[in-house]
């Protein structure tokens, strides 16, 4: 076993910085959003008009709408699976790459639909 | 278990259960409890020589200094990863378990080996490199240079960091919080010139990169490092040295080798 | 003479077994509850994008008891994940003024200051100043 292996460059510093934006955001946003959001209406903090149709779809259909949806959905969706993905390994369920592609993918996949569903709403 | 008369009867007793692997009869570590005396200035060390003087010869545990420099005589004491000479028997008044450092493979007893943390430290280069060496100038360093990395130079090489972190008990390839820790001193520090040859292992799946911040190889370490900001803050430079690497021009190839044992 | 180490191997359940294992799983399971509130605002996104009749009828859905009651979850998830993120922001990145490295405490402070902010902001954003009317 004399044969000697190069260091090779670990992907992780893509899907790390992805995590700590979602966790940041996480941290910085999900709190008052969930709030205002489940418990405004309830709690008095919203009047019902404030949820309407008619301002919602202003609100998020504003082109900064999409900063919005990559703050609260994309960035959390990568923070989540990374943190599962690390959790798989952690519990000794899965290491394969397999496991990685499932994770990473799926995140990929529901931030397209995320862009697709707003572009569908901005547009149609 | 019978005392033997040899021990002061104004002292107060307790139980320390200690792990025991004795490799030419056992295929698997067993406990063995002790009724030890103690006061209150009576350590772990100290109960194990007594152990060993009044009770049981065959006990094998490592020891040195016995005021938390050596880093020698670490040991998990109720599954928490402790220095034996540092750990009082006064905060255990209901009795304690004595065992090996996690992680490591057990020889015999409490003394563990611990060649995989001294192989992954080696591997990361923790000296001076390429510091500019004149026989009539010394090396000047302002003292904001050396609080830089003066936290992280601390480190005894005790290895109980690499007991309390879960990612180099599943993975032991993970080079681990002591001795990217030490990478990272030297890669603060003004003198050295080595970050180059750090940097390769350190950007690798099994550097920075196995950490998941769990966090708990600080807590632990007996002088204060905090390997796990070491590590983190390591993450950030591998990032930027990966960016860094994306857009310069294509370099001659001189990654460094993983050394093979 | 011949060795023979013992090998150790991490048990199935090492994270059930010391505080410090059992708070950092904590931390990542906090992401649990947070997918079903994405879960939730990928529903809601759909439902704007359907028209006016499909989106009351989100808002509804999002007053069950059960859906409340999860998202409930993710808000205290949320709370617990900014509160071991926030600690170690001034680990990975230490703020320098002057020479000096700004306390800890005071980093920790700021992010909640920020939540705060961020709640009143978001709140204005969506109409809290309609409830004066």
């Amino acid at each position: 076993m004399a044969a000697t292996k190069r260091y090779q460059r670990s992907d992780e510093p893509i899907w790390w910085s992805l995590f700590s934006a979602g966790g940041v955001c996480v941290a910085m946003l999900i709190p008052a959003l969930i709030v205002l959001l489940v418990f405004g209406p309830w709690l008095g903090l919203l009047s019902a008009e404030a949820l309407s149709y008619q301002r919602m779809s202003a609100l998020l259909y504003h082109p900064l709408g999409v900063l919005f949806i990559g703050a609260v959905i994309i960035l959390p969706l990568f923070h989540a699976m990374h943190r599962i993905h690390h959790g798989l390994h952690d519990l000794q369920w899965a290491h394969s790459s397999l496991a990685k592609w499932l994770c990473y993918g799926s995140a990929v996949l529901l931030s397209l639909l995320a862009l697709g569903l707003w572009l569908l709403g901005v547009f149609v | 278990m019978k005392q033997p008369d040899s021990i002061p009867s104004d002292k107060q007793h307790l139980s320390m259960t200690v792990q025991r692997y004795r490799p030419e009869q056992d295929d698997a570590p067993v406990w063995q409890s002790y009724q030890v005396p103690y006061d209150d200035s009576t350590s772990v060390l100290d109960a194990l020589h007594w152990i060993k003087e009044q009770q049981d010869s065959s006990l094998a545990y490592r020891w040195s200094c016995r005021m938390a420099i050596c880093g020698s005589c670490g040991v998990m004491v109720d599954g928490t990863p402790k220095l034996g000479c540092k750990t009082f028997l006064r905060d255990y008044p209901k009795g304690l378990k004595v065992a090996a450092l996690a992680n490591f493979p057990i020889e015999k007893d409490l003394i563990v080996d611990m060649n995989q943390f001294l192989h992954h430290l080696t591997a990361l280069k923790p000296y001076l490199i390429g510091q500019p060496s004149s026989a009539s100038e010394p090396n000047r360093q302002s003292p904001e240079q050396v609080k830089r990395y003066q936290q992280f130079a601390n480190c005894i090489n005790c290895g109980l960091c690499y007991s309390a972190c879960p990612q180099f008990g599943l993975n032991p390839e993970f080079l681990g919080p002591a001795a990217i820790a030490l990478a990272h001193r030297y890669n603060l520090d003004s003198r050295d010139q080595g970050k180059a040859e750090r940097q390769p292992a350190l950007n690798s799946k099994n550097g920075v990169w196995s950490c998941t911040f769990v966090g708990f190889c600080s807590t632990v370490c007996p002088k204060g490092v905090d390997p796990a900001a070491a590590i983190n803050q390591g993450k950030i430079v591998s990032t930027m040295d990966g960016v860094i690497q994306w857009f310069s021009p294509k370099q001659l190839d001189t990654t460094p080798q993983e050394p093979t044992s | 003479m011949s060795r023979k180490p013992y090998q150790p191997s991490m048990p199935a359940n090492w994270w059930l077994k010391h505080p410090a294992y059992r708070f950092y799983m904590l931390r990542e399971a906090t992401v649990l509850p947070l997918l079903f509130f994405i879960g939730s605002l990928l529903y809601g996104l759909y439902c704007l994008s359907q028209g006016e009749a499909s989106w009351l009828g989100w808002l509804n859905w999002m007053q069950q008891p059960w859906v409340m009651a999860l998202n409930a979850l993710a808000l205290l998830a949320s709370l617990f994940h900014a509160f071991t993120f926030f600690r170690l922001f001034p680990q990975v990145m230490p703020l320098r003024l002057g020479g000096r490295t700004l306390p800890a405490s005071w980093m920790v402070a700021g992010q909640w200051l920020g939540v705060l902010l961020v709640f009143l902001a978001l709140w204005w954003l969506l109409g809290g100043y309609h409830g004066s009317n």
